[in-house]
């Protein structure tokens, strides 16, 4: 990797890492989505950057939905009775896991890994995906369609009785 | 100045790391399920990267392809937490 490429991923990465970080602290609904668009932006850099373009596109467009719909206003805020303690737990278990996982970066053995694919592009990856892993793009398919019934079933709203047609009363013979 | 796979591993695991702290720290839930979508990015990044410097010829295929999906499933994800939240003044 060039330097001009790894000056890219490097400050996609803190884009990424920061926004990520920002998640956690901040209160409004429209600033969770748009730390999770710089998310996105980071990510589709890091791809872009490791000469991934066609899942830095893909990421680019899920994530920007993604910080659409984080950003609304009209989903219900549904707080969960958790302990202080364990919530403390929990951010000492998230360092604990960056480290293992540092640590399993740094200490493993990846790069003797092999691959021969053939020629790189996007054509090549939609082979791929309608293909060779085409079982693997129908459960994932599935998934985002069960994703989108449960969305659509959940999402939907009772009309107030106010709102409601009135019933006309039977007529008796 | 240069970025090989440790470098890229070392981003993987932080971005994971940040989004199960995100997920563990926040009180509301669809503000922890926010985490989700940063921690299949980690994932996707160790995919790409794994597949950019491990390959020693030819092209690197299968770690971009689970990128994309991996940010599928995440947008899939957010999209059920959101809708299972449900709209404000709906019951």
């Amino acid at each position: 990797m060039d330097s001009l490429h790894a000056i890219g991923f490097y400050v996609s990465a803190a884009l990424s890492v920061a926004g990520g970080l920002s998640l956690a602290f901040l209160e409004s609904r429209r600033r969770r989505g748009a730390a999770l668009g710089v998310v996105g932006l980071g990510v589709a850099g890091m791809y872009a950057s490791l000469s991934a373009g066609l899942a830095g596109a893909m990421a680019l467009l899920c994530y920007a939905v993604i910080a659409l719909l984080m950003a609304r206003r009209d989903y219900r805020a549904v707080e969960l009775p958790v302990d202080e303690r364990w919530r403390q737990v929990a951010g000492v278990g998230a360092a604990v896991l960056l480290g293992v996982l540092a640590y399993a970066a740094y200490r493993g053995s990846f790069a003797h890994a092999t691959f021969y694919g053939g020629p790189i592009g996007t054509a090549a990856i939609g082979r791929l995906l309608l293909s060779h892993d085409a079982l693997a793009t129908e459960a994932i398919a599935a998934l985002v369609l069960a994703a989108l019934v449960g969305t659509a079933a959940g999402w939907r709203r009772e009309r107030p009785r106010e709102e409601r047609p009135r019933e006309q009363p039977e007529r008796r013979r | 100045m240069t970025a090989d796979l440790v470098s890229v591993l070392f981003v993987a695991s932080g971005l994971v790391a940040v989004g199960a702290f995100v997920t563990a720290w926040r009180r509301e839930l669809t503000s922890a399920l926010a985490g989700v979508p940063v921690m299949l990015a980690g994932a996707g990044t160790a995919f790409a990267g794994i597949s950019r410097f491990a390959s020693r010829e030819g092209a690197q295929l299968i770690g971009q392809e689970m990128a994309v999906l991996l940010a599928i499933v995440a947008l899939a994800a957010v999209a059920l937490g959101v809708g299972l939240a449900g709209r404000e003044g709906s019951r």
